[in-house]
């Protein structure tokens, strides 16, 4: 069993909805969510959802193969600020190239991530493309 | 004073007969076959090991290894920091600075060629942030490429501009008894390499690959016992800053640079963690021995990197740091086969592969 159930299902906040959080003492908003701000050490911290949306700065198609990946290579992949401010590194999916410039509009979307051969088990995960075609999922 | 007094290495290449002890002995072999007096006991052993684990399916390895050699030790363990293995040479630093030990042996040993390369790419993975990032099927080298892209773009480089490093590793590898890569390369073969994530190619990426490393650390008044010529870990500096992609920065290289401003300097001799091109030109522009955006253009004037680099003497995990503390050891001591002449002072800086964790170690004969 590669992917265990339990764990993908921690990985709620992260995998399937972008969780921020958002300290209330030094305002600092941070990915993934967590309830200690890094910054300041406070507890006090607001649980927010991101909009999904924000800009790509860079992008990279990567060629290799990963165990459990071999059918998704090649591999775009993005660095995108969110409109919250946080800068993330995530795989980008229905894209042509020729559309990836710096400062296009990146939405997320939930894919297919892998499968796990033995049990069956289908993790999901949030990929971003370019928004030409917003709330068409 | 804490001092590096012996040290023993088995050249890097793959090694499909031999297990990581095997490794480990051949090296110790080598340090028995230099040493004054062999050591029946040590205070401490430390094995900066860090995919040992995953990929050999053992644990307890300092354990292990301590029986196996046959040097006795009354504190064994392993210390993992990703591929920084500056980290167990700080631990290994600290136990005989603060009287704990007066001696330690420093073991590093990664394997990684019992597997194909897809799967390797999948623990090496393990390194990047494992809610979101590794979930998604990304690698350390889509971190490197973007990188190397925003450089790009920021001074206004070529691809060409990298191909200086591999160009000079390879150089610096030939004569090296214990490079995994012993051969020169050209342009056109960098140029024309498979690409892995554009714009990285092969030749831009370290060559992974099994090796082992023994250096035996004491403090300065049992160092006579065992060498004429001990070489002084004059100080550790170490850093943990997260990168900073978008504007190509090493923030972690930055500070510890900064920190260790004094030891910095051109007369002494580096060993860097180039596991991408990208990196050496980031760090050695951050430690200030090249304008930024120009570190690749002036190698002809830089001492980084004599024995080839991770490029060309090759990259076992984080055995990596011990082979380089051993080669900058054997090079001030005039023992290393490929020895310059003169150099009294060695800088180590040690990182993980994106350079996130930093550790510089200053070294003086």
């Amino acid at each position: 069993m590669k992917i265990s159930p339990s764990q993908s299902w921690r990985l709620k906040d992260t995998l399937y909805v972008l969780s921020l959080g958002k300290c209330k003492r030094c305002g600092n908003v941070f990915y993934p969510y967590q309830p200690l701000c890094s910054v300041c050490g406070s507890m006090d911290i607001e649980k927010i959802r991101s909009k999904g949306t924000g800009t790509l700065i860079e992008y990279t198609i990567l060629y290799q193969n990963r165990d459990g990946f071999e059918k998704q290579v090649p591999i775009t992949a993005g660095l995108i600020k969110l409109d919250e401010g946080i800068e993330l590194v995530a795989p980008l999916t229905d894209v042509e190239i020729t559309e990836l410039k710096e400062g296009v509009r990146v939405e997320a979307v939930l894919r297919k991530v892998r499968s796990d051969s033995s049990n069956g088990i289908i993790q999901y995960g949030l990929k971003f493309r370019v928004i030409n075609d917003a709330g068409n999922n | 004073m804490v001092s590096i007094v012996a040290s023993g290495l088995i050249k890097i290449d793959r090694y499909y007969e031999f297990s990581e002890k095997d490794l480990v002995i051949e090296a110790y072999k080598d340090l028995m076959l230099k040493i004054k007096d062999v050591p029946s006991s040590v205070d401490a052993m430390i094995v900066s090991s860090t995919y040992s684990d995953i990929l050999s399916k053992n644990l307890m390895l300092a354990f292990k290894l301590s029986n196996k050699l046959g040097v006795k030790s009354p504190i064994s363990f392993r210390v993992e920091n990703g591929d920084n293995g500056g980290a167990s040479i700080l631990t290994a630093y600290s136990l005989v600075k603060s009287g704990i030990a007066n001696s330690v042996l420093l073991v590093g040993v990664d394997k990684f060629s019992d597997y194909p390369s897809k799967y390797i790419n999948d623990v090496v993975s393990y390194n990047l942030d494992n809610e979101y990032q590794y979930q998604l099927g990304l690698t350390p080298h889509v971190y490197a490429a973007l990188l190397m892209k925003r450089y790009m773009k920021k001074y206004k480089k070529e691809y060409d501009y990298f191909t200086n490093w591999p160009l000079k590793m390879h150089e610096n590898a030939v004569e090296n008894p214990y490079a995994y890569l012993k051969f020169k390369v050209d342009k056109k073969v960098i140029t024309d390499s498979q690409l892995i994530s554009e714009p990285l190619r092969l030749f831009d990426i370290a060559a992974r690959a099994d090796g082992a490393s023994v250096v035996l650390i004491t403090s300065d008044d049992m160092a006579k016992k065992f060498t004429d010529t001990p070489v002084k870990i004059e100080s550790i500096f170490s850093s943990n800053l997260p990168i900073d992609i978008a504007n190509a920065n090493l923030n972690s290289i930055k500070d510890v640079s900064r920190k260790a401003i004094n030891k910095i300097s051109k007369e002494a001799i580096y060993e860097i963690h180039d596991s991408y091109s990208i990196l050496a030109s980031l760090e050695i522009e951050s430690l200030g021995l090249a304008e930024e955006g120009k570190a690749l253009d002036e190698l002809e004037n830089l001492k980084v990197n004599l024995g080839g680099g991770l490029k060309a003497r090759g990259y076992p995990g984080s055995a990596t740091a011990i082979y380089q503390l051993a080669e900058l050891y054997l090079q001030l001591t005039g023992a290393h086969p490929k020895a310059m002449s003169g150099p009294e002072k060695g800088i180590l800086l040690s990182c993980d592969d994106l350079g996130n964790s930093s550790y510089l170690i200053s070294l003086s004969r």
